[in-house]
Order: structure tokens, then sequence, then C-alpha cells
């Protein structure tokens, strides 16, 4: 008697653990055709937005330090009022360095995490210029209106190209509130060298640009260099 | 009972947060009659609260640099010394400000941003340019050293820049970057919503709250005042 009771209650049971399964099943199953999907998205490299893995990021992050460690001179040049000087000692490390990580890390978001890192260590240093990881969000926007992806090695040159001019307007309002003094008459005088030159401005600015340009274009034949010689593997 | 303990170093947080804020505020008033007696107020402040260090590295730099546009301003002005003072509490905000957020350890900012629930991939990047920075100093002279051995000329050269420094440079970063991802990979790390151990936890104690009432209170009667 007392058998037949358990037998019952483990038939019951049995029957309760398929039902559950039966009931579960079909999420279990579209659980697995969204990591697989996840998955296959992430091998198309033609996709725009992609997991980052370990190694992506290991790379950014190193690349960001090659990049710190050769802009050593930035603690000199943050003190010196001259409009776009910071940009100009610096466009050639910013733009070689960035255009290697991206043309390795063609996804979405490369740009901004390398921002984010060098950000990290900037506000330590020279906080205004920490702003640079909004710059790198821009730059990103920017590429991708324009080539959808990072697919094409002149979407990570044009990144490279603009990401340290896009810090210009940033430090010129920094440099001009710091170096503005008034004088007894009420008059603002700016020690901020070539501020207010139009044309030093446009001079300056387009010197960056092209500087960004050309450390982008040596990030981009170091990059192919490097891939054809099997080194740079995705 | 952590909190209620006074530690002589700062909650890494606390400290940038303070390094904004003293920042923001000594350019914002710059010209107010008591910032200078503020930003020396905050100079003398620090000095418990594990910033000392911090402060005598950057006092050297800012006696040149804001000596040097104090004086300039100073002229520029037609002789006035509020407009010298005012350029003298730029500078001090500025230097005061990064020498407390240079008292914060880059592995200490690390930890807390973990346990902030930071993304996982901005700890383990901060984690890895922060330790890497030594190595490539290292690469960097190896590759260097190499260069020598051939012979290969003056890095002044852009041919010899690019095709003896830069590539083998950039080589080596790929070959150590992969192995370091292997590495991290093995060692359990994922970008993953999984969970981790955080050996040594940063909390803030009560002295944080000190140093901020601190800090907070002297602006507020620099402002009134």
């Amino acid at each position: 008697m007392e058998d037949e009771k358990r037998n019952g209650a483990v038939a019951a049971l049995i029957e309760n653990t398929r039902e559950m399964q039966e009931a579960v099943a079909p999420m279990q199953a579209e659980y697995e055709q969204k990591l697989r999907r996840r998955e296959a998205r992430d091998l198309d490299e033609s996709k725009m937005f992609r997991r980052f893995k370990i190694k992506d990021i290991v790379f950014l992050a190193i690349v960001t330090a090659c990049t710190l460690v050769t802009s050593a001179i930035m603690p000199l040049l943050i003190h010196v009022p001259v409009f776009g000087i910071i940009q100009l000692g610096l466009g050639l490390q910013f733009s070689v360095f960035p255009v290697i990580g991206l043309m390795k890390v063609r996804k979405a978001g490369s740009m901004t995490i390398m921002g984010i890192f060098i950000a990290l260590f900037l506000v330590m240093m020279f906080p205004p210029m920490a702003l640079i990881a909004v710059c790198a969000a821009v730059v990103e926007l920017v590429v991708f209106v324009i080539f959808r992806s990072y697919k094409s090695d002149w979407a990570c040159v044009l990144a490279g190209t603009l990401y340290m001019p896009l810090t210009v307007p940033l430090l010129y309002l920094y440099y001009n509130v710091n170096y503005t003094v008034t004088g007894d008459e009420n008059e603002a005088v700016s020690m901020f060298l070539g501020a207010t030159e139009p044309w030093v401005i446009a001079g300056m600015t387009a010197a960056i640009v092209a500087l960004c340009f050309a450390g982008s274009v040596i990030g981009m034949v170091v990059s192919r260099e490097l891939k054809k010689a099997g080194v740079l593997k995705k | 009972m952590k909190f209620f303990k006074f530690k002589t170093r700062l909650y890494p947080l606390v400290a940038i947060a303070a390094s904004l804020f003293v920042i923001i505020f000594g350019l914002a008033y710059a010209r107010g009659r008591y910032t200078g007696i503020y930003l020396l107020g905050v100079l003398v402040w620090l000095c418990p609260f594990g910033c000392l260090r911090g402060v005598l590295r950057m006092l050297p730099a800012f006696v040149v640099f804001g000596g040097a546009f104090a004086g300039i301003a100073y002229a520029s002005a037609g002789g006035d010394v509020s407009a010298a003072i005012s350029m003298l509490n730029r500078f001090g905000a500025l230097f005061l400000g990064v020498a407390l957020s240079m008292s914060v350890s880059a592995v200490r900012m690390t930890r807390s941003l973990s346990q902030a629930r930071a993304p996982r991939a901005v700890t383990l990047g901060m984690l890895i340019s922060m330790s890497f920075v030594p190595m490539l100093k290292g690469e960097i002279s190896r590759v260097r050293e190499a260069m020598r051995t051939r012979g290969a000329g003056s890095l002044l050269n852009p041919k010899i820049l690019y095709r003896a420094f830069l590539v083998p440079l950039v080589m080596r970063l790929v070959n150590i970057s992969d192995t370091l991802a292997l590495s991290v990979e093995t060692r359990g790390f994922t970008l993953g919503g999984g969970l981790y151990s955080i050996y040594e936890k940063e909390y803030p104690a009560i002295s944080d709250v000190l140093f901020l009432v601190g800090i907070a209170a002297g602006a507020a009667l620099t402002v009134v005042l």
C-alpha cells in the first residue's frame, strides 16, 4: 500500500518535471538561438556592432599605453599658452597609435574605449584634457555617419585625423578663461597667444589637421604592412 | 565599522571629485577677494590627507609657471596687482587639483571603479595600460638597442624611424598583446557579467567626509564673504 503511494508520488513528480521541461523548452531554444545569432554576428565582420573580446580590450589598452608613453612631452606643453601648441606637439602620437588600434579592432566603440582609457589617466594629470573621451565619441559618430563601419581603412584614417583636432575648441575655451586678465580699466587682456588672430587660428588648425592626417596615414601603412606579414591577425 | 576610521589616504573617487571641484571653483572665482586664502587653506588641508608628496611635487612647477604668468599678467594689465593675483589663483587651483589626483594610485582607482561596478572592460583596460607603461619603456629601449647594434642611424631620419623603429615596435606590441590576452583569459577574466573578487576593497571613511566638508565649507565661505 505504502509502495503504491510512493510510486504514485514519484510518477507525479516525474510528470511535473516533464511538464516544466516542456514549458521551458521553447524559452531555452530561443535563448540558444539568440546565443548562436550573437556568435554569428560577432564573426561577421561587415556588422557594425560586435561584442568586444578580451584580446580586443588588451590590444586597445596597450595601444593607449603606447600613446601615453610617447606623449611624455605633454607636461611641458600644457603650460605654454600658444593656440594649438598641445595638439601640434601630440598630434602625431595621437593619430598613429589610435589608427593602429582601429585597424586591428574594427568594432563600433573602439575609439571611445581608447578615449576613455586615455581620459582615465589624463584626469589625474591635466583634467581639462580628459574631455578627449567626448571627442573620441564624437569622432566615432562622424565616422559611422560617413562610412557606417570601420571596414574601410580610410574610416580609421578619418577617425585618427579628427581625434586630436576636436580637442582644439575645448582647450581654446579653457585657455581663454585661464589666461585672460582684467586690468584697472576693466579691459580684458588675453595672454593666450594667437587666440584672437583669425589667420593664426586657421593656420594652426590646418597644420594640426595635416599633421594628424599624416600620422593616421603612417598608422595605416604600418598596419597594412603588418597585416601583409601576417602579424596583425583579426 | 571601517567608516569610523581616520585614514591618511583619500578614497580615490572622493579625491578625483574634490580635484575637479577645486579646479572649477578656482577658475570660476579666480578674481574673488578671498580665493587666494581659500587655496592656501586647501593646500594646508591636503597635507594630513596623504597629498603632501603630490603638493611638494607640484610646488616648484607652480612657483615657476604661476610666478611667470602672474608677472606677465601684472605687466599686461598695467601694473594691476589683482590681475596678477587672479592669475596666481588659477594656476594654484590647477596645481592643487593635480596634486590631489596625483595622490591616487592607479591600482586603488581601478579597485574603486571595480567596486562601483564600472564595466569590466574599463577596469581591465586601465589595469593593463597602467602596468604596461614600464614594460613599454623597456621595449622601446630594446628596439633602440637593436637599431644601434645594426648601425641603423638616427631616429630623426623619417625612413629609419619608420622601418627600423615603428614597424618592429608595433610588431612587438601585437605579439605581447596576443600573449597577454591569452594569459588574462586563462586566469579567468571575462568581459561578461561574471562574478569576480576584489581582494583589497576600498571604502570611504569618516576622514573622506571630513575632507569634503572642509573643501566645501571653505568654498562656501569664499563665496559668502
